[in-house]
């Protein structure tokens, strides 16, 4: 015991700083995992669930008003699926290109206006982007596509595209830049282009940081709530086209929960869609978590 | 500035200058190609705040700031007070609940907990659950503080799930803020013969709080930027001002969703956002400001 060398008072305020710092690090991370078992418990998956899973999540339409009263979200992960995707597509290849262009291209003093450009993207909160899509894309596509109203999947994933951009870029930046200094200029001295350092270098080496980019923007985009509950259309039909209006999951939630008596079907229906995707953007997480830590061991060595 | 070796190496390798051309031309597009991608990512945040302001600036006054909501319907007129205190207080209860926690989980993971494996797992969980979606914070706010507890929905409620998603956020901050401080304060003080304690208050808090108020200032600008969470856990459509702890609030950003989703007053909602948006810029800059000073933590 080195602690003896002390006072006792000294010892004791010491003792307490490290039981009560415990004790916060444990209340804080118990109600994070609290979070978890409640959404479950509310949901009644494990027991007590009143519907079948298969037509909870493809069969049964969502119509809490008809008689008898049905639950299936088959609309609500159809939308957000489809946004999601769109939002991606549109991403990855631009959130890439900006990732290249700041480690690779850029001058320093552009780098240096670039980032906090991105961080201003990404500051910019949900409910912002909402209002920002509906009065300059919702009100043009009802004039240009001759709509009733605006709103549709595709102006949800374009918005959505812009919003999960800083995040995609500046992970993909930070994992081009990991790669090893020497490989760039091992490559470049056998005299080829910068084209086919990046294509044939780059791009290998910083693969498990590009993917964790994608899913970081992946984790994003399905839980983003106020902008695709703006800019969706938030109706329950299925919908078949882009230019058709849907309801993501998070803007089920958002619409329904403060209506919805609590217990009842319906109720357990919207936490048990919460609680999947709870699991599905905490796996999503624990695999970004395990790249970046086998990414980080990798460069080190 | 790699042409150089390239043309002459990559032209006796090919052995025809066509070839050598070809490429070189490709590589020319690519470069510009990239150029063009980082154009974008310049322009699109400028554009999107540029043509926020430009649009909001008629609508904004320091009565717009200060005024109740009037008109009818309710909120055509007069300003948005209530909703700038409800998002002021609300992140002022989360960040009072949240901050304590983290400085003290922060602290033990970085200087008290010996079992690595310990601190691993736990930061695994943290930082899985800092990006679940704010949505599911407001489910869990809803089940548990509005329903479960018998809280309703109140300011106290919509404070302790910001609280929550503060946490997180905060906690990831001061512990990369003080593990960040040189090992050598640490061995230094330690040889000295100080408590631990003595060595976080009189030398690693001095050294990591510009890492730690970075961090704060982040997890306040998320939290009062969010609605989702507040949505049903704190914010009503209209209040007359006033703030109690059991009693709910407005908020700035479910003020301009129901503004908007309510078609009621595109006007004020320019208003709002700008607000909102030129709180969270100040926020968010003076984050920056400070990170430049020399904190060691980057988010």
């Amino acid at each position: 015991m080195t602690r003896r060398f002390f006072s006792k008072s000294l010892y004791w305020s010491d003792a307490a700083l490290k039981a009560l710092s415990f004790l916060a690090l444990g209340t804080g991370v118990s109600f994070l995992l609290l979070m978890i078992v409640f959404v479950l418990r509310e949901s009644s998956l494990g027991s007590g669930f009143t519907m079948n899973l298969f037509d909870f999540l493809v069969r049964d339409p969502w119509a809490p008003m008809a008689t008898p009263p049905s639950h299936g979200i088959f609309h609500a992960w159809i939308s957000t699926l489809v946004i999601t995707g769109l939002s991606l597509l549109l991403a990855i290849p631009l959130g890439f290109g900006i990732g290249l262009f700041l480690s690779e291209v850029a001058p320093r003093w552009v780098q240096q206006v670039m980032q906090p450009a991105l961080e201003l993207l990404a500051g910019i909160p949900a409910v912002v982007y909402g209002f920002f899509g509906y009065v300059t894309l919702v009100r043009n596509f009802e004039v240009w596509f001759d709509m009733p109203a605006g709103e549709c999947l595709l102006i949800a994933g374009l918005i959505l595209a812009v919003m999960v951009l800083p995040f995609v870029a500046s992970t993909a930046a930070e994992a081009f830049r990991s790669v090893a200094q020497e490989l760039r200029e091992m490559a470049y001295g056998l005299g080829v282009t910068q084209l086919y350092v990046m294509r044939r270098v780059l791009f290998r080496k910083a693969l498990p940081g590009l993917f964790a980019a994608v899913a970081l923007g992946l984790a994003r985009a399905l839980g983003e709530t106020l902008a695709v509950l703006m800019l969706a259309g938030n109706t329950v039909a299925v919908p078949h086209s882009l230019l058709e209006r849907g309801q993501p999951l998070t803007a089920l939630l958002a619409t329904e929960l403060g209506e919805t008596v609590v217990n009842s079907a319906k109720y357990q229906a919207l936490f048990a869609s919460g609680f999947i995707l709870l699991i599905v953007v905490l796996g999503i997480n624990a695999v970004i978590w395990i790249l970046k830590h086998h990414f980080l061991e990798r460069s080190h060595a | 500035m790699h042409d150089a070796a390239a043309k002459s190496l990559s032209a006796n390798v090919t052995g025809s200058s066509e070839t050598y051309r070809a490429s070189l031309l490709r590589d020319r597009l690519w470069r510009a190609a990239l150029w063009f991608c980082g154009f974008i990512g310049f322009l699109l945040p400028v554009a999107i705040i540029g043509y926020l302001i430009i649009e909001g600036l008629r609508f904004v006054s320091w009565q717009f700031l200060t005024d109740y909501p009037k008109g009818s319907p309710l909120g055509t007129e007069g300003g948005i007070w209530p909703a700038v205190e409800g998002s002021l207080a609300l992140a002022s209860i989360g960040l009072l609940v949240a901050f304590p926690l983290a400085l003290g989980g922060g602290l033990y993971l970085s200087e008290y907990g010996r079992s690595q494996r310990f601190n691993k797992i736990v930061r695994f969980l943290v930082e899985c659950l800092a990006a679940v979606p704010s949505i599911i914070f407001g489910l869990f706010g809803y089940a548990f503080l509005v329903v479960f507890l018998k809280f309703g929905i109140s300011l106290i409620a919509g404070g302790l799930v910001l609280a929550l998603i503060m946490f997180p956020i905060l906690l990831i901050a001061v512990q990369e803020s003080l593990r960040s401080v040189d090992e050598a304060y640490r061995e230094m003080g330690l040889s000295l013969g100080v408590t631990r304690f003595y060595l976080v208050r009189r030398v690693l808090l001095r050294k990591a709080w510009r890492g730690i108020v970075a961090g704060i200032v982040l997890a306040v600008g998320h939290a009062v930027g969010s609605a989702a969470p507040v949505l049903f856990t704190a914010s009503v459509y209209f209040s007359k001002g006033g703030l109690g702890l059991d009693r709910p609030v407005m908020t700035l950003p479910t003020h301009l969703y129901n503004l908007v989703s309510e078609a009621i007053s595109f006007d004020q909602a320019f208003g709002t956002a700008l607000i909102l948006i030129a709180g969270l810029l100040i926020f968010n800059a003076s984050a920056m400001l400070l990170r430049r000073l020399g904190g060691g933590f980057t988010q």
